[in-house]
Parts: structure tokens; C-alpha cells; sequence
């Protein structure tokens, strides 16, 4: 099989999922611009960071002027699980250049993570396992900016009586739920959830990163206490 | 034009995410990951947004409101059970805001 032939199995086998990452974009690209950012600041995120849910989670903060190490903190910890999949597809990337790993890592996503997943899963000894990667990160790159780009251009015309910067947080909502199919974890986000309302008057944002310390550790102590039992 | 502040928050959101997606393909390949940061990976990413989530959607301007008069929050219930059942964002998206616009139309009318 030539490389060519598994970069372009990779972006085919993308396309069934590209309308959820086409819709996630558009949110993303609208959230960004009605919560205050200019559409070059927009695009500018958008096209250097690609971070998807990173970017949509320091919306609020940014909002509110939060100090930069809190903005990275915050991504770094809603990006924890991309250093998962970092490690479990570290061995086919391990013989390329440093640069190759670092910029193919950079283009992981959790669309593209699946799929690649799925296809060591059929074929474990899948011949070209990097370039089907790159087919598939290209693929998400491409769905996931150009309409990132529809959406922040397109939302200076809606009126922000709309209130479509919810959207947004609806699609955090999405990317909550299926993490929390575990007790532990349901427990340690409720508590992270009240916590961070009840300590939103404080300053700089403080509630969040305390909301998210006393949810871990009730995490842990809830499954300690399911482990015991 | 690009205020300052949003450039450093272009460039911490870039570090972050080239630190948790990158990072991993420098370590050496015989590393594992230990147990107690493993469950902090489990933990860690649904507190973060569960902590983001939950202020956007119960504050109507800085006033907390959980009743029927603050849209939001409903539209984020109805949002996660549509998740919860249907697996697809692109209904969760439309019918989070479907249901957000209705009950702002009956409370407007």
C-alpha cells in the first residue's frame, strides 16, 4: 500500500463524521465573536491555537479579562485528554523526526483519535498507520477551520438577543457527558460544578480552579470508598 | 486589530495544547503513565468543564437564577439528556437552543 493511497483512506474515512465537526466549528467560530472578540482576534485563535474545546472553555474567562496563567491552566486541564491518546499512538509515530512528531501531535483530535483507534483495532498491522493519520488530521483541520471561519465571519450579522454564544457551552455539555458514565467521576463533576458557583465571586476566576481541586478529590475519595466497599 | 491581552491568550492556549498533544511524542517510548496521575487523567477533564459549564449556565448576569425564568440552565439539561440518548452533538446543539428559544418566547409573551 503507498502512503498516498492510506492518506486518502484516512480522509475518507473522516467524512461520516465532518457535519459534527462542521457544526462544532460553527459554534465555536459564532461563540468566539459573540462573546467579544474581533473577527481577526477570532481567526487568529482559530488558525494558530486549534484547540477546539480549549478554546470554547477560555471564552468565559476571557470575558472577564482572567489572568493569562489561569487561561492555561484551565486548557491544559480540559486538554489532559489528548495526553491519553498522545501515549496510546506514541509508538506509530515514534521513528519520525522530532519536528514530524511534534507537528502530527499537534493535529490530534478526538474525532480523528476514534477513528485512527478503530482502524488498529481491524487492522493491527495496518501498513501506512501515518499517513492514514495525517489523511485524517488534514480532513479535521480543513472541516474544523473552514467552518470555524463561516462561523465567525457570519455572526457579526446575528444579533446577540440570540443568544447564540450558548451554543457553545452546549457543546461542553456534550463533551461532558460521556465522561461521566462513572460514579466517581459524576460525583467529582457535581461537586466541581456547585463549587465553582458558590465561589464565583471571588476574584480572578479563583472559583474555577477550586471547583475543579475539590471535584478530583472527590473522585478519589468516591472511588477509594467503591473500591473498599 | 488584535488587543494584546488576546494575544497572550493565543499564545497560553497554543502552548497548552501543544504541551498535552505534542508532549507525549517527546517522552521516551518505555514511559507509562502512573497510576495516581492516570486517575487525575479520568477525573481531571470533567471537573475542568463541569467547573466551566455550570456558572455560564445558572448566572444571568451576576445574579444566580435556577428557575423558570433563566432559560439557560433548562436548555443545558435539555442538552445533556439529548446527548445522553442520542450520542450526537448536532442534535444536542439544535435542541439545546430550540429549547432556549421557546422558553424565552413564552417568557417574552
Amino acid at each position: 500500500m503507498s502512503p498516498r493511497t492510506a492518506f486518502r483512506q484516512g480522509v475518507r474515512e473522516l467524512m461520516p463524521a465532518a457535519p459534527g465537526v462542521f457544526a462544532w466549528g460553527l459554534v465555536t467560530g459564532v461563540a468566539m465573536v459573540k462573546s467579544g472578540l474581533s473577527v481577526p482576534e477570532a481567526i487568529a485563535l482559530s488558525l494558530i491555537a486549534y484547540a477546539g474545546s480549549a478554546q470554547l472553555a477560555a471564552l468565559p474567562l476571557m470575558a472577564t479579562f482572567a489572568p493569562i496563567w489561569l487561561i492555561f491552566v484551565t486548557a491544559v486541564i480540559v486538554n489532559l485528554r489528548f495526553v491519553v491518546y498522545g501515549v496510546m499512538m506514541r509508538s506509530h509515530l515514534a521513528a519520525l523526526s522530532i519536528s514530524k512528531r511534534i507537528g502530527l501531535g499537534f493535529l490530534v483530535g478526538d474525532i480523528m483519535f476514534a477513528r485512527f483507534s478503530a482502524l488498529l483495532e481491524r487492522e493491527p498491522h495496518y501498513p501506512q498507520p501515518v499517513a492514514y493519520y495525517f489523511g485524517g488530521a488534514c480532513s479535521n483541520w480543513m472541516w474544523w477551520q473552514v467552518s470555524s471561519i463561516i462561523g465567525i465571519v457570519g455572526a457579526t450579522g446575528i444579533p446577540l438577543s440570540w443568544g447564540l454564544e450558548l451554543a457553545g457551552t452546549l457543546t461542553l455539555v456534550a463533551l461532558l457527558v460521556p465522561l461521566c458514565r462513572q460514579w466517581p467521576v459524576l460525583a467529582g463533576a457535581t461537586v466541581a460544578a456547585v463549587t465553582s458557583v458558590i465561589a464565583h465571586d471571588l476574584p480572578l476566576r479563583l472559583g474555577l480552579p477550586l471547583g475543579i481541586l475539590v471535584g478530583v478529590i472527590t473522585a478519589f475519595l468516591v472511588e477509594r470508598q467503591r473500591g473498599v466497599a | 486589530m488584535i488587543e494584546p491581552y488576546v494575544w497572550w491568550v493565543i499564545l497560553a492556549i497554543t502552548a497548552a495544547t501543544l504541551v498535552t498533544r505534542s508532549g507525549p511524542h517527546l517522552l521516551g517510548a518505555k514511559l507509562r503513565i502512573p497510576p495516581s496521575f492516570d486517575a487525575a487523567l479520568r477525573f481531571a477533564p470533567a471537573c475542568a468543564l463541569a467547573a466551566i459549564i455550570a456558572p455560564d449556565l445558572v448566572f444571568t448576569g451576576e445574579i444566580l437564577n435556577l428557575t423558570w425564568e433563566n432559560p439557560k440552565w433548562i436548555a443545558g439539561v435539555v442538552a445533556a439528556v439529548i446527548f445522553a440518548t442520542s450520542r450526537s452533538m448536532i442534535a444536542t446543539i439544535i435542541g439545546g437552543m430550540a429549547a432556549f428559544w421557546i422558553l424565552k418566547a413564552w417568557l417574552a409573551g
